[in-house]
């Protein structure tokens, strides 16, 4: 067992130093838009996720869910993964003045661009982002180092500071996956806009969140841990991840309808150019991934609590998930989609460092908030 | 008891002697097993073999028929029926049709949850379950727990129910009665809602005809002609000159009309031909020229035709030098306004064949003049 996991573990290792040599490589020849374009992508990945799952584990606390009570010690580890997003974060801000046209020089003659001079200027985009990666490790802080400190304090006082907090945190929240969906990504078409982009993108955050505390959750069961968490507790996260498939298309199609039927040239624009070419495809598998395959395969009651089942929609979750965000950052390379070797190398040295990031976590501490004066109800949670 | 009873009731005092119980009794095959207990029990559904709710199934595809209905309601009206170009969108466009489909989904799934749950499943309206009118339902409601045998059939057999619950433990034993029969399911009610529902389109019909009828002052809803837009043959504080209409701009031509020969015949010789000089051109002024002004100028139109003897006019020789070197517009403002004798053609011809005879007639002066040269462009 253990010979096993060290043996994959070295494999991970093995596929991050590979990926490591191939984001190299794509500095020194790819182009750095290529590089720069990479890079974002994959910080928004890891922003998105940790944000969600962080949001998963204020969710329970705003609402005094008692259910989640004995699975909320895996939201709360793969929420961590927003300390190593501050260190990616921070470097992408290099990539302002390659891929982002506010904060090149030009824009100030630009008619549009020159009135968003001072939002969109390099030192007021790096602050926001400073904001909100602080204010990211400020919840991480409140919620998760203090379930952790309540594993051994066992102090309920925990609960109510949590479920004090958890309002405040909601519009914390819905303030950085805003700023950051509109900075980080419709800030590479600055012209464009959306009122309701930052919502699209936090749809996706919170199911990515749901996808791999479900994931985690079958890992951690296989293993036999996580013991008396059953169906009914997979069930409502199968339940969760279902309903917000239809969240996510819905948000996403209004944003696409309204414009589409205004038809203004700078708004349709951003869904012309990914209507043309193979973009077109990539537009329509994503329909078909993010919403009508995970929609029809969670439709039924059993389906919500069928571990094999959901095993599979979340990896397509997630899946689609990289797509998604793949496809609101990358046409700003122009032209066809870009795919090959840069792209997998990244995909190695992120994914592989996620994985290893989450694994570690999933080895440290109790698998349970043990602390916690709910557990036990929680445990006894029947649908 | 004449009837047949409904049920026997068996009263238990801890959950777990009603779960014990509950296979026990399923065993004798008497009739339903159902539990009443004051608070959902873990895991009494598997034990009392509940089978899983239809309800699921009837919504998913009462769900996809709504989205289905939409699609094809608004497909038909949009896009058959009665196609209006809305917005610079083709009458087809799926995109519209989606927030329409949602609704109608969501509207056809409701309804069949709310009222399959309701009517279908669980049979209401029934005022009283026979079970609330029993002696125990206080305890029931409270800290017992009941199981009931129900009746399938007329055959069942009330006194064997109740020797089997008490076998299987319980502490206490009720025959329950028949429920009356719902006042509802009776025909005459069934026939008399439906008369009433008829007689009530028939009035409201009749009350909305005539109400509009009589006072038609009271148009139901005219929002629609209350805009701020220009209405035609209206005045408008928009313009000036105060009228909603306005003139077009000088020179504004119609869309798929060439400006026709209006000035004079020299002033006409400006106008270009636009017509390519290809083979379906030549065809059509061809057939038009033989319609047309054959009879006059002659099949080689050197104003010899068969009609020229009767007539005694002199049409012209169009071979003549003079019409040779006509410019195209000179010929096509001829046959537009006619000219002295020759009257004008431009009721039976339309412009595109106006210019293709223009064509034919260049082509006849050509091959009745034709040179050596020409002799090689037609060679094979
Ligand atoms: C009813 C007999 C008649 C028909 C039909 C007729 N024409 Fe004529 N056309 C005349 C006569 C007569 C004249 C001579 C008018 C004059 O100059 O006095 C004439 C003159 C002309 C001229 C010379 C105009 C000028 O500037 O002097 C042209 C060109 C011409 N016709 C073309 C046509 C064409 C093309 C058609 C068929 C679409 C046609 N005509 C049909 C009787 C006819």
């Amino acid at each position: 067992m253990s010979q096993n996991k060290n043996n994959s573990t070295t494999m991970i290792w093995g596929a991050v130093a590979l990926g490591a040599l191939g984001v190299l490589g794509t500095y020194a020849t790819a182009g750095l838009e290529r590089f720069w374009a990479n890079w974002v992508l994959w910080f928004v990945l890891m922003f998105t996720l940790g944000l969600g799952s962080l949001f998963i584990v204020a969710l329970e606390h705003l609402v005094s869910a008692k259910w989640s009570v004995p699975v909320r010690r895996i939201p709360e580890r793969i929420a961590t993964l927003l300390l190593p997003a501050i260190p990616v974060g921070l470097f992408a801000l290099c990539a302002l003045p390659v891929l982002y046209p506010g904060s090149r020089p030009e824009a100030a003659h630009h008619p549009i661009l020159a009135g968003k001079a001072f939002w969109l200027s390099l030192p007021f985009f790096s602050v926001r982002t400073l904001i909100a990666l602080g204010l990211c490790t400020l919840g991480l802080a409140v919620l998760v180092g203090g379930s952790l400190k309540q594993d051994i304090t066992k102090d309920p006082r925990f609960n109510l500071r949590a479920r004090k907090f958890a309002p405040a945190f909601m519009a914390i929240f819905a303030l950085v996956i805003t700023l950051v969906a509109f900075d980080w990504i419709s800030g590479l078409t600055p012209e464009w806009y959306s009122d309701i982009f930052g919502v699209y993108v936090f749809a996706g955050a919170f199911l990515s969140g749901l996808a791999a505390t479900t994931l985690s959750l079958l890992y951690l069961q296989d293993r036999g841990r996580l013991e008396g968490v059953r169906g009914d507790h997979l069930y409502n996260l199968g339940g969760f991840l279902f309903a917000f498939t239809v969240f996510w298309s819905y948000i996403g199609f209004a944003q696409y309808m309204l414009m589409w039927y205004a038809n203004l040239p700078d708004e349709v624009i951003y869904y012309k150019v990914r209507l043309a070419g193979s973009w077109r495809a990539i537009t329509i598998s994503l329909a078909v991934l993010h919403f009508i395959l995970p929609f029809f395969a969670l439709v039924t009651r059993d389906s919500k609590k069928d571990p094999k089942r959901l095993r599979r929609v979340a990896y397509l979750m997630l899946g689609a998930h990289v797509l998604d965000m793949y496809w609101l950052i990358f046409p700003v390379l122009g032209g066809q989609p870009h795919f090959s070797w840069p792209e997998l190398s990244f995909a190695l040295f992120f994914l592989g460092g996620i994985v290893l990031w989450i694994r570690g976590a999933m080895q440290k501490g109790e698998d349970m908030p043990i602390g916690d004066p709910f557990l036990r109800e929680g445990l006894e949670f029947r649908l | 008891m004449s009837e047949t009873s409904y049920a026997v009731l068996g009263m238990f005092d801890s959950p777990d002697a009603l779960m014990q119980a509950i296979p026990k009794v399923r065993a004798t095959n008497l009739g339903t097993v159902e539990a009443y207990t004051p608070y959902p029990i873990h895991g009494i559904e598997e034990a009392l073999g509940l089978r899983r709710s239809p309800l699921g199934g009837m919504v998913l595809v009462m769900g996809i028929l709504g989205a289905i209905t939409a699609f094809g309601f608004e497909y038909w009206i949009s896009a058959i029926d009665y196609p209006i170009i809305t917005g610079g969108k083709a009458a087809n466009s799926w995109e519209a049709f989606i927030p329409i489909m949602f609704e109608v989904t969501v509207l056809f799934a409701t309804f069949t949850a709310g009222l399959g749950m309701l009517l279908l499943l669980n049979k209401l309206p029934l005022f009283g379950h026979p079970v609330l009118s029993s002696k125990s339902i206080t305890g029931i409601t409270r800290d017992r727990y009941a199981l009931a045998l129900e009746a399938e059939s007329d055959a069942f057999d009330s006194a064997a129910a109740a020797r089997a619950l008490q076998e299987a433990g319980a502490v206490e034993v009720e025959v329950l009665p028949a429920p009356e029969r719902s006042p509802f399911l009776t025909s005459d009610f069934i026939l008399r809602t439906l008369g009433g529902i008829f007689a009530a389109c028939v009035v409201s019909g009749l009350a909305m005809f005539f109400g509009t009828k009589w006072f038609p002052l009271l148009p139901p809803m005219r929002h629609i002609e209350d805009q701020p837009r220009l209405n035609a043959q209206k005045a408008s504080a928009f313009f000036k000159d105060g009228h909603g209409m306005q003139l077009p701009v000088p020179g504004t031509v119609a869309r798929g009309y060439l400006p026709t020969a209006t000035g004079t015949q020299e002033q006409a010789a400006s106008l270009v031909n636009p017509l390519p000089r290809t083979k379906e051109v030549f065809t059509l002024g061809h057939k038009v020229y033989s319609n047309r002004c054959e009879v006059c100028h002659g099949a080689l139109a050197n104003g010899v035709g068969s009609l020229t003897a009767a007539y005694g006019g002199k049409p012209a020789n169009l071979q003549a030098q003079q019409f040779r070197d006509y410019p195209d517009g000179e010929i096509y403002w001829a046959i537009v306004n006619g000219k002295n004798a020759m009257p004008s053609h431009a009721p039976y011809l339309t412009d595109q064949e106006r210019w293709a005879v223009v064509h034919y007639v260049r082509a006849l002066q050509r091959a009745q003049n034709a040179k050596d040269e020409d002799l090689k462009v037609v060679a094979p």
